[in-house]
């Protein structure tokens, strides 16, 4: 009985949470359009997803490049399509790998940020007191984070996605001896707009998840200081599992538009 | 504040660094699809275009043109191919270029390639249309091989027969490998195969040593090359061939005679003439028998009547009757030798 009930609950908590969510999400859309624009503070949120995030993405990128021209090598050396390596590897960075190893990471390094730094701001009453000063704590602290993670996190993508390649040219050039020309000819050769339009397009629902999963976790922080590590880390696993949806339903999406 | 300035700075950075990559990476998968360049349409009819895509590439010599820019069915035999070809490239393809469909690489994708006319014919122009033909389909060429196939299973279960039957030593190829005797009976033939081919080279080197002796002088051939002594030769002949026509006359006289002795003895033979008479008449033969006895009897004494005649002559000589006489015969007799010198 008591087990029924907690799954009740589950499921109860689940879809309150969502609702909430989705209300969160049309408050956002409602304010975003909304003077005064906080361009200020959007700058400086900008700053600290992009800036900020940039070495950690480029290292991971630059490292994923590697490890994966490095894992595949040998089985297609094997199959003995070594020139089809650098299509492969860049195929694969430009769809997939890119985009969502940089969510995750945002995810990860933004997304808890931004919940611990609401969840706390709500724990110690400063959101309160920003309404009680006039100021729309919604509009200072939301829709500016969320902006500057929609915007930031496509670019961090594309740079991400240019580190791992360089990272997998390096490799290519030290083990197989190719060029710097004739390997990123090969990489534009195979890639096309059918690649690049929809892996760039979903970065930007991935920047806006981060954001709103984040802010929404931080914003309505409960159960004092205890709850800012829970809004932080929930932040975090529930942004991830968002992610992959919406890469999922991208992918889908996608092959709408460009199935052959 | 400085701090919000260096902020603003850096992200300026970031963001111009992120949207330059965009911007590298929109253009240069652009570029590749001639987004940006110029370009002109060329179009080509197939009745199979074998799973050609649009955005599949076009190549010319080799060299990536353009690419496929629509794909039209006109009805179940005709298909029109837009594709978007650089201008720079189309003032080197000729009216009498062709564009076939083929894959790039074995499992590559499908690529237009537009193989280049002689070269004196004119140049396209933007919207016209190419000649085309369509090479062997790989769905034709899997009927091909299947059909190869078939016939290739058939021989090998042939082939299988046949060596089962060389292995259990039936036929003549059977009999070579499984029959001893038989390869003693080559071994043997090989070795006398071997003899013989080593005595012929000797013979041979024998016909040769021959042969360049042949062309000396000293020998009877050599001789018959002699041209002077081919005229000597020749005038024998000529000699022998007068020879034989007086021969030839002799034998006709000879025949004539013979004919007339024939005739004569046939006379004889008939009896008639004295030589019948002669050779037949045994009493006559002994009568001439009797009188030529009688004439030798006679012969002897009229010898023995002369010697006494010489010596009554030589006493007669020595007379001296009749000495004067003697003498003046042999004095007119030096007279005579006297004149005649």
């Amino acid at each position: 009985m008591s087990e029924n009930k907690s799954n009740i609950s589950w499921l109860n908590s689940f879809l309150i949470e969502t609702g909430e969510l989705a209300y969160f999400t049309g408050r956002f859309f409602k304010e975003v359009f909304r003077r005064p624009f906080e361009f200020k503070e959007f700058l400086k949120q900008c700053y600290n997803v992009g800036n900020k995030s940039l070495l950690l993405v480029g290292i991971t990128g630059f490292i994923i490049g590697l490890v994966f021209t490095l894992q595949s090598r040998p089985k297609m050396m094997e199959l003995g399509a070594e020139s089809w390596l650098p299509s492969m590897v860049s195929i694969s960075i430009i769809r997939e790998i890119g985009p969502i190893i940089t969510a995750l990471i945002c995810a990860g390094k933004i997304g808890s940020g931004i919940g611990a730094e609401l969840g706390s701001m709500r724990v110690t009453e400063q959101i309160d007191a920003m309404e009680v000063s006039g100021t729309n704590p919604f509009k200072y602290l939301v829709v500016t984070r969320i902006l500057a993670t929609t915007f930031m996190i496509p670019l961090l993508v594309i740079m991400g996605d240019a580190i791992a390649l360089f990272g997998s040219f390096l490799i290519e050039n030290i083990k197989g001896d190719v060029s710097f020309t004739l390997y990123f000819n090969e990489v534009f050769n195979s890639l096309d707009f059918s690649d690049f339009t929809p892996s760039t397009i979903k970065t930007f629902f991935f920047g806006f998840a981060i954001g709103l999963v984040g802010c929404y976790k931080g914003y309505y922080t409960k159960h004092g200081t205890a709850g800012v590590g829970v809004s932080a880390n929930s932040a975090v696993v529930e942004a991830s599992i968002v992610l992959f949806i919406i890469d999922f339903v991208a992918v889908l999406i996608a092959d709408i538009f460009y199935s052959v | 504040m400085e701090k919000s300035i260096y902020q603003k700075l850096k992200l300026g950075i970031f963001v111009l660094t992120g949207i330059t990559f965009f911007v590298i990476a929109i253009w240069l998968i652009g570029s590749k699809q001639n987004l940006f360049g110029n370009s002109s349409d060329l179009y080509a009819v197939f009745n199979n275009v074998n799973g050609l895509k649009t955005g599949n590439n076009i190549r010319c010599s080799g060299i990536k043109v353009g690419t496929v820019k629509s794909i039209q069915m006109i009805n179940d035999t005709f298909i029109v191919v837009k594709m978007s070809v650089e201008s720079d490239i189309t003032k080197h393809i000729k009216t009498d270029a062709k564009a076939v469909i083929t894959t790039d690489g074995l499992v590559g994708n499908m690529i237009v390639n537009i193989l280049p006319g002689a070269g004196s014919q004119t140049t396209l122009q933007s919207g016209d249309t190419l000649r085309s033909f369509s090479r062997i389909r790989t769905d034709e060429m899997l009927n091909t091989l299947s059909v190869t196939n078939e016939n290739a299973a058939l021989l090998t279960a042939e082939l299988l027969k046949i060596t089962k039957e060389i292995s259990s030593g039936k036929g003549i190829v059977g009999a070579i490998i499984k029959d001893s005797t038989i390869t003693d009976d080559v071994k043997q033939t090989l070795h006398f195969l071997r003899k013989t081919s080593y005595e012929s080279s000797i013979a041979i080197k024998n016909v040769n040593n021959l042969v360049s002796s042949l062309n000396k002088k000293d020998n009877l051939l050599g001789v018959i090359r002699d041209t002077a002594l081919s005229n000597q030769i020749k005038n024998i002949v000529s000699n022998i061939e007068k020879s034989s026509q007086d021969i030839e006359t002799v034998i006709n006289n000879l025949n004539t005679t013979i004919t007339s002795a024939n005739s004569t003895i046939e006379n004889v033979k008939d009896g008639k003439g004295v030589i019948n008479y002669l050779s037949n008449d045994a009493t006559l033969v002994k009568k001439i028998d009797h009188t030529v006895s009688n004439l030798d009897s006679a012969m002897i004494k009229i010898n023995t009547a002369g010697i006494k005649l010489n010596d009554n002559l030589e006493a007669l000589k020595h007379n001296w009757l009749l000495r004067g006489y003697y003498k003046n015969l042999e004095k007119e007799k030096e007279k005579e030798k006297i004149k005649k010198k």
